[in-house]
């Protein structure tokens, strides 16, 4: 797998589960921004610890390493780099592809 | 339910229990929640799932499973205050609880071992970690379960036995209410001074009768005459002291407080004399000589306790009540009941007034003054 590909390889018994997964985290991208628009850093750290918990637990590793950047950024109360990372995991969401195996 | 049918019970809800197994997943996470059930699943688990801590503890409270995989970062109730709830009821303590933590998060897996969390998963959650982990409790889980069973299957024998010989002296349901209260008999408490309600009760004319029929039948028809009166008995809880020849001692109000004591002393020899009818009109059909029960009755203060030598001790009652009782019931008739003037007061409103008659003050053997007695025809 490569991350810069966007391309992310998951277990085939998993593969019923993408489709929702994938669509909350399009939801999600939506939360973090309207979040960020209203400095809820708390709620912003949250829904980075949250990602940083779920994205590599389906295998999508690049999910859980910007999780964890929204989760420090949160703590640190950094808008600059928190709006990076909102707009990066926006980017990777509409680039990734899945394939099973 | 008696005690040990709900033991029983309790053994049929094991070997239920045993047969699957179910884990409630508890996480805020919907993408989690179906992600650790599908793991689970695959591996043939029950899955349940919760989303909050309130939510968790309800349904733990109403259906609980054999394992908890908890969050420990909800809003509301988190993961931890639920694992504290759960390790301080008793009724829950046992259930086996996995807090699933972030990885760096050492400071929350130091608090959940406090707190008696049974296991760890991190998150982002290994899949192989996750069955491994599971399966491990879940053995654990099925080795306490054996042993509970085993352990439970052990204390029924041991009721069973317990409840065996206390039905030799009273009720089968004074059996059960002393197994189910104490586990121990009352019968090994210190002597003591009880009020009781004494009923004697004898075979008349049948001393005579063993002088000439053989062994065998005199053995079969005390068998009968026994069966009779002592179900009359225990259907009234009486509690049987003695069986001596063909005369029975039946206490009331003892070992356990019976405020109706004397009434079910009198509804037991109703009985004793009604259900020996039939048994007494099959004997003279064969030519036995006539014979009935004679019954009296005596309510009073006597001492209760294991009375006798090292070698052979007795639980039973002595005092006035049982004198005054063993001497009206050598003084009635077949088919007639003796009871002291102070049973009868107790009654009086239970027997009808034309089976009553007035005896006056009968001086008994053994007895200082005289006792007014009461005759009952029945």
């Amino acid at each position: 797998m490569s991350e810069n590909s966007h391309k992310v390889v998951i277990a085939k018994d998993l593969e019923d589960l993408i489709p929702v997964f994938l669509k909350n985290r399009h939801k999600e991208v939506d939360t973090l921004r309207v979040a960020l628009a209203s400095a809820d850093f708390e709620q912003l750290r949250q829904l980075g610890h949250r990602m940083k918990g779920v994205g590599n637990s389906y295998g999508f590793e690049r999910v859980s390493v910007i999780g964890k950047q929204i989760e420090d950024g949160a703590r640190s109360g950094d808008r600059a780099a928190l709006e990076a990372c909102i707009a990066g995991y926006a980017d990777y969401l509409a680039k990734v592809e899945v394939a099973y195996e | 339910m008696s005690e040990l049918a709900s033991d029983l019970a309790a053994a049929d809800r094991l070997a239920v229990a045993q047969s699957s197994f179910r884990v409630l997943i508890v996480d805020d996470d919907p993408d989690m929640v179906a992600f650790l059930g599908h793991l689970l699943a695959r591996e043939g688990l029950k899955v349940d799932a919760e989303y909050d801590g309130q939510a968790a503890l309800a349904h733990i409270a109403a259906s609980q499973p054999d394992l908890v995989l908890l969050d420990v970062m909800m809003p509301g109730l988190s993961g931890f205050e639920v694992c504290q709830r759960l390790k301080a009821d008793p009724a829950t303590a046992l259930i086996p609880v996995i807090l699933v933590t972030a990885l760096e998060d050492h400071a929350s897996r130091v608090r959940g071992i406090d707190i008696g969390a049974d296991d760890f998963l991190s998150k982002p959650v290994n899949r192989e970690e996750l069955v491994a982990r599971v399966q491990s409790l879940r053995r654990l889980h099925q080795t306490r379960r054996e042993l509970e069973g085993r352990r439970l299957a052990t204390e029924i024998g041991h009721k069973e036995a317990m409840r065996k010989t206390f039905t030799r002296y009273i009720s089968p349901r004074l059996a059960d209410r002393i197994i189910a209260e104490s586990g121990d008999a009352p019968f090994e408490s210190e002597a003591q001074r009880i009020n009781v309600v004494a009923l004697f009760a004898d075979l008349r004319g049948f001393t005579r009768l063993t002088e000439t029929l053989e062994v065998g039948k005199v053995v079969a028809m005390l068998n009968e005459y026994f069966a009779v009166i002592t179900d009359a008995a225990y259907r009234h809880e009486g509690t049987i002291f003695s069986m001596a020849g063909d005369s029975l001692l039946v206490g009331f109000n003892v070992p356990f407080p019976q405020p109706d004591a004397a009434l079910r002393a009198w509804r037991t020899a109703q009985e004793m004399i009604a259900g020996f009818s039939p048994v007494l009109a099959s004997w003279t059909a064969r030519g036995g000589m006539p014979t009935g029960v004679g019954i009296g009755i005596a309510a009073g203060e006597a001492i209760i306790g294991n009375i006798g030598s090292p070698h052979h001790m007795s639980y039973t009652i002595i005092g006035d009540a049982v004198n005054t009782a063993a001497r009206l019931m050598q003084m009635a008739k077949a088919s007639e009941l003796l009871v002291s003037a102070t049973t009868y007061e107790s009654i009086r409103g239970a027997v009808p007034a034309a089976c009553v008659e007035a005896r006056g003050d009968v001086a008994l053997r053994g007895r200082s003054g005289a006792t007014p007695v009461y005759s009952i025809r029945l």
